[in-house]
């Protein structure tokens, strides 16, 4: 093997690695659930590694992995079948009987709608609004015009607010807030 | 008279009330509530899972080359 394919490797094994825990994060906005998410994550590590030699080094990594994960996520969804066609009930169940299984307390009830978002416009706020990729970048991903990864985002955000009766900044305590942010959530 | 309306509103500040002049905007509420949870992801790190994988993989492709090369 040459010292520049070697070199290729290192880097591409090393951007692989510095992608791994914005991909899992993105797969458990997907999925909804971390065992599911960390399946689709090694899923997608196999697929990229399998096909290392058509990333083109220099373009974007993260790009890419995304692109490998979410086609692999509506793939898998298709083949199985919506699985859980009731993500209302059983996801919002899972969270409130087990949530320390679902990290932070407090992020519980956004957790839940953001469950409650159309996939499409699920993806959208997350690429955008938290994984870090441009309008454009997204709509690659997604492999959509920008126009409609930006009305996704849009419509998401609104839908969360409702979700979340968010009207303007307020600190939600603990107790009384939280209780009726979650029935609220869950009562829709 | 006064004191019970006065806890009535701090018992439903969070539902009712409207976006206070200097507040942040839904927006911006919105946005901050999806990074924390999507930081908070991110935070947990690399499972071990993965890096096992990964060394495997590596492992077999080197293994595969020096068949190559031989």
């Amino acid at each position: 093997m040459s010292k520049e394919e070697d070199n290729d490797d290192r880097i591409f094994k090393r951007d692989l690695l510095a992608s791994l825990p914005n991909l899992r994060a993105f797969a458990v906005s997907l999925t909804g659930r971390h065992d599911k998410a960390d399946d689709l994550v090694q899923d997608t590590i196999m697929k990229a590694w399998a096909n290392q030699k058509s990333f083109t080094a220099g373009t974007n990594m993260r790009a890419w992995l995304f692109t490998i994960l979410r086609n692999e996520f509506y793939s898998q969804m298709r083949k199985r079948g919506r699985e859980v066609q009731d993500s209302d009930g059983l996801f919002s169940e899972r969270f409130s009987v087990h949530p320390e299984q679902y990290g932070r307390l407090d992020l519980q009830d956004f957790r839940a709608a953001l469950d409650k978002l159309p996939d499409d416009q699920r993806e959208a706020i997350v690429l955008v609004g938290a994984a870090g990729f441009a309008y454009e970048e997204a709509a690659e991903i997604c492999g959509c015009a920008v126009g409609t990864i930006k009305s996704r985002v849009s419509r998401a955000r609104t839908r969360l607010q409702e979700l979340l009766g968010v009207s303007g900044e307020v600190d939600y305590g603990p107790d009384a807030g939280d209780a009726a942010i979650t029935s609220r959530a869950f009562g829709g | 008279m006064s004191d019970d309306n006065t806890k009535k509103d701090d018992m439903t500040t969070s539902q009712s009330q409207e976006a206070r002049p200097g507040s942040v905007s839904p927006n911006a509420s919105i946005s901050r509530k999806l990074r924390e949870f999507y930081d908070a992801v991110q935070e947990e790190g690399i499972p071990d899972r993965f890096l096992d994988l990964l060394e495997r993989l590596d492992h077999a492709e080197r293994n595969a080359k020096s068949v190559d090369a031989k």
